[in-house]
């Protein structure tokens, strides 16, 4: 750790994500004097009061317009995503830096201009896609770069099971509210790890089963720029192995989804496979040696938070900045504008018959 | 006019699919409700009015029952949860002015091993030895109480083992195979009390729409009479895994409590909690500590792993058991039930689901 004046940070929105990601994660922050949570923001003063019980010394404000002239740093933006755009266009051109939790907008026109006004104003905007603070997934990018297994043939990731995440309103799940389902909420962090680990694909083919509402099941098909293709499944409805698992020329690497510290790997025809649990590597040229174990999946979060108070105080840059958070977006609006119906093979003949009729 | 149809416990296997069917295939303009928001989750791919109410809540009920003509009472859950709706259930609809209320019982009322002759008529008992049976025959005596002295007409199914796409019954077998866990009894050869989900469905819907059926309560099923190894042969299939190959189960017997058993219930009694606190807590701990190495020693570091064979619960040996078909011949007369979809139909789509759902379907019934 490091010897800075802290960062004064402003949490908009004091829902879920808030209490059980931001708010521990802040709080270790605050431990180290990295950062002083100075404001809190959400409309609802029940969920206000909730997290100054965390911060006491945050003030409490309903809207972005009153947080002009506290003397704050860095804004982080996990209101319900229909509210990501406006509320951060607003708090970078207030001269804030911001960090805005995933999907980072609704629609790549709202993301673009999030990032125009960030380049406008040159502050800083980091996107919440903090999967790549993970170790495994970082070590995965490592090992495809080095070609250790040789050339990537094919890939399966899935992901998602029966949602539980515990919602505040029925908005979550309205089409006109929420912007999307589970390929907005889960697939975003999951496309992200992908066009970090091999460019934005050239092939994509989406297919899910929303009938007039959002898409609780998903499925694509992906094809990349060096020639290989594989396949996304993603799930609010049934419990998936959670894993990706990618295929390449001498062996294969397989992931837990949210395993931070963790990944198995194995070569084709051994006997035996390996589970690699991460840490430091201080090998020193002369000797190789394992340092701490690597981050949990909430010390990456903290990581996260740590980059961002860094890139304010121009230690460090953003690892998401705002550009590459629209990655990810562009890819799931191409999805939706692309979208066709998956097979439900269990409908009889009348439902299918109308799911015809009414064109989904 | 349109039926209106509400589904309390909607996000679940029944009430989900009678959601899916009633709306798709333009049944009732159908209701969903649930307890919390995130149960909301499945139901979001329709543009229905979702509403949320706990079932153990009679206000928030009546509410969400408003302006529906049948409540359908598919909730599940513990024994409590079971009995605690009950009455806020029918009495909340009740005051919403609904006229009929739809139970979804279940075939076990009758055991899982009724005797031959056993039909819908037959006494029911709560001296049964799986507390879940007890508890659903306790359900429909509380529901009958309440229909004597009520004005809401009450019509309760009987369903035996509903399978289809989401079924426990499937995807804990699948699950089974793929983790090395599945096991049969006896081969497999005893009887399925089957019923496809969609059959189910319709037969709610007849529940529904047909007259002169209040206070009835109706066995449902297949027409087919089929074995666990009919039932498990298509799944097992798919999966690429054989039948035959699968270990017979040991049933779960309760074992003798041991000395040290008895200890430990000497132990968390009163007396016996005010004699240990006169020692400090440093020995009480050490001759716990001991006490643990002598009821679970480790395993001699020159053990070679070895397969464990299965264990069958108390409930799926004595299902695995029956050799009776249930009839549904009440319902056939009554409620003109007949089911659309055949059993092979039924495990058709069923394989189909588990390949949408991202099982490792390698072959297709």
């Amino acid at each position: 750790m490091f010897t800075l004046d802290p960062v004064n940070v402003a949490l908009v929105g004091c829902g879920a994500v808030s209490e059980l990601y931001y708010q521990p994660a802040l709080t270790e922050l605050e431990r180290h004097d990295l950062l002083r949570v100075k404001a809190l923001l959400d409309p609802n003063a029940q969920r206000r009061q909730q997290l100054n019980t965390y911060f006491p010394e945050a003030i409490q404000v309903e809207g972005v317009s009153e947080l002009h002239n506290s003397n704050l740093d860095l804004a982080i933006v996990a209101s319900p995503s229909r509210y990501h755009a406006e509320q951060t266009i607003q708090l970078l051109e207030s001269g804030l830096a911001v960090l805005c939790e995933k999907p980072m907008a609704t629609t790549v026109v709202d993301g673009e201009a999030m990032v125009r006004v960030a380049s406008q104003v040159q502050r800083p905007l980091a996107i919440g896609l903090f999967r790549r603070f993970f170790p495994a997934t970082q070590t995965i990018r490592d090992i495809l770069m080095a070609g250790i297994l040789g050339q990537v043939q094919s890939f399966y990731c899935c992901e998602g099971g029966p949602f539980r995440w515990p919602v505040q309103s029925a908005s979550f799940f309205q089409k006109d509210l929420a912007g999307g389902g589970v390929l907005l909420d889960i697939g975003v962090h999951l496309l992200d790890l992908l066009i970090w680990w091999w460019g934005y694909p050239v092939g994509i083919r989406y297919e899910d089963d929303a009938m007039g509402g959002l898409e609780v099941n998903c499925r694509i098909n992906l094809t990349f720029a060096e020639g290989f293709s594989g396949e996304v499944r993603l799930s609010r409805d049934w419990a998936q192995p959670n894993h990706y698992v990618i295929y390449c020329e001498k062996g294969w690497l397989s992931w837990k989804v949210n395993n931070a510290s963790e990944i198995n790997m194995g070569l084709y025809d051994t006997k035996f496979a390996l589970n690699g649990q991460l840490y430091e590597n201080k090998f020193n040229r002369q000797r190789p040696s394992l340092g701490q174990p690597a981050y949990t999946f909430e010390q990456s979060f903290v990581a996260q938070l740590r980059n961002v108070v860094c890139t304010v105080r121009g230690i460090e840059e953003p690892a998401v900045p705002g550009q590459e958070g629209l990655e990810s977006l562009k890819l799931i609006e191409y999805c939706y504008q692309h979208r066709s119906l998956m097979a439900m093979p269990w409908l009889g003949e009348a439902e299918r018959s109308r799911v015809h009729q009414l064109g989904f | 006019m349109t039926l209106k149809f509400a589904v309390l416990g909607a996000n679940g296997f029944i009430g989900g699919r009678t959601v899916e069917m009633f709306h798709l295939s333009n049944l009732a303009e159908v209701r969903p409700i649930v307890r919390h928001y995130s149960s909301l989750a499945r139901l979001s791919r329709f543009d229905l009015d979702c509403r949320i109410a706990d079932a153990l809540d009679q206000d928030a009920l009546r509410d969400a029952f408003a302006g529906c003509d049948v409540v359908l009472q598919a909730v599940a859950g513990d024994s409590k949860t079971i009995l605690d709706t009950l009455t806020p259930t029918y009495q909340a609809a009740q005051e919403a002015g609904v006229r009929r209320l739809i139970y979804l019982s279940t075939a076990s009322v009758h055991g899982q091993i009724p005797k031959p002759g056993t039909d819908d008529n037959s006494p029911l008992s709560d001296e049964q030895p799986l507390p879940y049976n007890n508890t659903k025959v306790k359900a429909e005596r509380t529901l009958r109480q309440l229909h004597d002295n009520g004005e809401l007409e009450l019509v309760i199914l009987r369903p035996g083992i509903v399978f289809g796409p989401r079924s426990y019954w499937v995807a804990s077998f699948a699950d089974g195979l793929l983790s090395g866990t599945a096991y049969l009894i006896n081969r497999g050869k005893g009887i399925c009390n089957s019923i496809y989900v969609d059959n189910l469905v319709h037969a709610i819907y007849l529940a529904a729409t047909r007259p002169h059926v209040d206070g009835e309560a109706f066995l449902v099923g297949d027409n087919e009479t089929v074995t666990w190894a009919d039932l498990y042969e298509p799944i097992a299939q798919a999966l690429g895994f054989d039948l035959a190959h699968l270990p017979e189960a040991a049933l779960l017997e309760p074992e003798p409590p041991t000395i040290l058993d008895r200890f430990d219930t000497i132990r968390a009694s009163r007396p016996a909690q005010l004699f240990l606190s006169l020692f400090p807590m440093k020995l009480r701990q050490a001759a716990f500590t001991g006490l643990t190495a002598l009821r679970e020693p480790p395993p001699s570091p020159w053990t070679m792993p070895r397969p464990q064979q299965p264990v069958a619960s108390l409930e799926m040996a004595m299902l695995f058991q029956c050799q009776y078909k249930l009839p549904h011949t009440k319902a056939a007369q009554r409620l003109g039930y007949e089911p659309p979809v055949s059993f092979s139909e039924g495990c058709r789509r069923t394989v189909a689901w588990l390949d949408f759902a991202g099982y490792p379907v390698s072959s297709r019934c």
